[in-house]
């Protein structure tokens, strides 16, 4: 077990910012956080990274808690991206850097490198106010990794990003994995989430509402997605028990439904009703889940 | 400890490379090397012969002695005085009006009653005194002839007491008129010192953490810098910049000394202008009194979003060094009085006031120690607990005010056990 997560809470006042939570990350694994704005995510990874003590609780990496004397070990992408405006790509990689405490001849080496495989070697003694959103960003992303950190935390990572440069940055961090770093990270784009991470929480509110293995979670969920091809509306399944959302498509439609009994009536029904060219049953996806649990009816 | 001289190198670095500092350093001292050499710049742009102005001088008054023969021979002073004989006190002016003499003095009654009438062009005041008093040093030799004094007898006259100070007290202290003169200088010095630093490092410092904060980058630098080492960098750094700056003055200072061909200005300071011990007193308050300051200026910033509200953020802490300032001012003429002395002990004060009683009155040592010692413990405690609000500030965003940001900024840093 490398990073531990005990049973951690954080009170701000007389509110719940992180209401409890409990996570181990093996060694080199991806681990992704979900949760809506204001879920907890980023008090989180603030604890984890010892700007902030928890309430209660407990964080620990190999068995110990991290200290500023362990910074070294730690790379880490805010959410709120910012580096020095006046400062050249070059002055802030070294300075952020040799706070990790590297050596100044082997940041300006490593940096190099990285320019390089981001295909942006021009921008080494430009202004950080010069570069474009998406360019600041490899070079934020730079910032968090350049000193080869053992836990990486990634605080979404591809928001703002293009499709090409987001898939530069994908592979950049499945590399790092490959390497054997540890990530977690948190993002609102449930496709890379999918792609990325094996295990995964769910936060709401500060709890957890859901957490495991991602190939098991959606086989466990009840939640199905159900693809219907027919020659007749589908409109007549409207009222039916259990249907969570319907959307009619031309020549059939796809129903949410509760769960696999649901999905048998269904099924009933419309080969009552005549002839069916597609009935397919699929795992929900992690769309359909985060805003089944996360969008959840707040009066509870 | 790495990282303290890492941020603290940063922070001074990036100032001094700033191109903004380097050009107002050199400007300042560059006004600083030509207010010393003022007068040699003026008399420069000054009609350049050096001959003496002249004056006519009309005498029309009774008795024996003849004022205009006895100014004529007159060396002394800064004009050269001219017996007019060829006319009238018209006429005098008229050459004086065709610049044959620059200006016309006219004398009337006798010794007793003599009556002395200067007539002058423009508004240089002092060439009237000179010439006061020149006429005055002739009166005076004239006069002391007509009673028939001799040399000793004007020696009496003449000659200084010699006038002692002695303490009521037994080993007291007292200050003689010239060691009261330098003390006043010296803290009005300090105490105007300590308000420009206040007002310049310290918003330095504010603006530099507010920057921080606003480009967003702070939230990267906390993750690998404990923010009270950061902070503490910060400080510190500021105040190598601080010590360049002043430097860079200094040098101007002497510079301009030596320029001006007064040298002798500086030797006298450092062989017996200064005194070593309000000297020493004077650091230990500048440096005691930057980190009370510094510590709050930081607090101040890290409650702030943006490198703008920084300025607004650190108001109160101008108006607490302007009140210390003013409060000196008063205390000058009065340091031993109860205000003052009770003023002294608060930590914001302290500096200046008592800098102010050591330097123009007399203070136990017992109670200069006690002093000291308060300060130094509330610099200690306001660091602390600036490092506490640091801490939460730097990750909070929003509209600043001071309640609910010192609020908020301490229950975000809640040290939980």
């Amino acid at each position: 077990m490398t990073l531990v997560i005990e049973n951690v809470k954080k009170r701000f006042g007389d509110q719940m910012a992180v209401d409890g939570i409990s996570v181990q990350v093996e060694k080199g694994d991806m681990f992704g956080m979900l949760g809506s704005n204001g879920a907890g995510k980023t008090t989180t990874f603030r604890m984890i990274l010892g700007l902030i003590d928890p309430t209660e609780g407990l964080v620990t990496w190999e068995g110990k808690p991290l200290s500023y004397k362990r910074t070294n070990l730690i790379g880490y992408l805010p959410e709120e991206r910012g580096l020095y405006p006046k400062l050249s790509v070059k002055e802030q990689i070294i300075y952020l850097m040799r706070l990790k405490g590297m050596k100044k001849a082997d940041i300006i080496k490593d940096l190099r490198d990285w320019l390089e495989r981001f295909q942006v070697p021009e921008y080494e003694n430009k202004k950080i106010e010069e570069l474009s959103k998406g360019n600041q960003q490899k070079i934020q992303f730079i910032a968090a990794v350049l000193h080869k950190p053992e836990l990486l935390i990634l605080d979404e990572p591809f928001s703002g990003l293009d499709p090409v440069n987001s898939d530069m940055l994908k592979n950049a961090v499945l590399r790092l994995q490959e390497e054997g770093t540890t990530i977690v990270f948190s993002s609102h784009q449930m496709a890379n989430v999918e792609k990325l991470c094996e295990d995964l929480i769910m936060l709401k509110k500060g709890k957890a509402v859901l957490q495991g293995n991602l190939r098991n979670i959606k086989r466990s969920y009840n939640m199905k997605r159900i693809h219907i091809r027919a020659d007749y509306e589908l409109d007549f399944l409207k009222n039916l028990d259990g249907i969570l959302d319907l959307e009619v498509t031309k020549d059939g439609g796809i129903i949410k439904v509760e769960n696999e009994q649901v999905a048998e009536t269904i099924f009933k029904r419309v080969a009552d009703k005549g002839f069916v060219r597609k009935f397919e049953i699929e795992e929900p996806s992690l769309h359909d889940i985060f805003i089944d649990k996360a969008g959840e009816n707040d009066n509870e | 400890m790495n990282n303290f001289w890492t941020t603290v190198s940063h922070t001074a670095g990036r100032r001094l490379k700033s191109k903004t500092f380097i050009w107002s350093t050199v400007i300042v001292m560059i006004l600083i090397i030509g207010l010393i050499n003022l007068n040699t710049i003026l008399n420069g742009f000054a009609d350049s012969d050096d001959s003496l102005e002249t004056v006519a001088v009309i005498d029309e008054t009774e008795g024996e002695a003849s004022f205009g023969e006895l100014l004529d021979s007159y060396e002394e002073g800064a004009f050269e005085y001219i017996h007019y004989t060829d006319g009238s006190l018209e006429d005098a002016v008229e050459a004086a009006e065709n610049k044959d003499y620059d200006f016309v003095l006219s004398l009337q009654g006798s010794t007793t009653t003599l009556e002395a009438e200067f007539l002058s062009e423009g508004n240089d005041f002092t060439t009237a005194q000179q010439v006061n008093q020149d006429v005055q040093r002739v009166k005076e030799a004239v006069a002391t002839n007509e009673l028939d004094l001799n040399e000793e007898e004007l020696a009496l006259i003449y000659s200084p007491i010699t006038f002692n100070e002695q303490s009521l007290t037994e080993g007291g202290d007292v200050r003689t008129e010239a060691e009261h003169m330098q003390a006043y200088w010296m803290v009005y010095a300090l105490v105007f010192a300590i308000y420009i630093i206040v007002l310049t490092l310290g918003t330095m410092i504010a603006t530099e953490v507010a920057t921080e904060k606003s480009s967003r980058v702070m939230e990267l630098i906390v993750s690998s810098v404990n923010p009270v080492t950061q902070m503490l960098g910060k400080i510190t750094g500021i105040a190598l910049v601080g010590v360049v700056n002043l430097g860079g003055l200094a040098i101007a200072a002497y510079i301009g000394f030596m320029i001006s061909g007064e040298e002798n200005f500086i030797q006298m300071i450092f062989n017996d202008g200064i005194e070593v011990s309000l000297l020493l007193y004077a650091l230990l308050f500048i440096f005691l009194g930057y980190f009370v300051y510094g510590g709050v200026a930081a607090m101040l910033g890290a409650l702030v979003s943006r490198a703008e509200e920084a300025n607004q953020a650190i108001q109160p802490l101008i108006i607490v060094a302007m009140m210390a300032f003013f409060i000196s001012l008063v205390g000058l003429n009065t340091p031993d009085s109860t205000f003052i002395q009770v003023l002294s002990y608060v930590p914001f004060f302290t500096p200046q006031l008592l800098f102010l009683r050591i330097g123009m009155g007399t203070v136990p040592v017992w109670e200069i120690a006690v002093i000291v010692s308060i300060l130094a413990i509330s610099a200690v405690l306001i660091n602390v607990l600036a490092a506490r609000v640091y801490r939460g500030g730097v990750l909070m965003y929003g509209k600043f005010s001071l309640k609910n940001g010192l609020k908020q900024a301490l229950t975000i840093s809640k040290k939980e056990s």
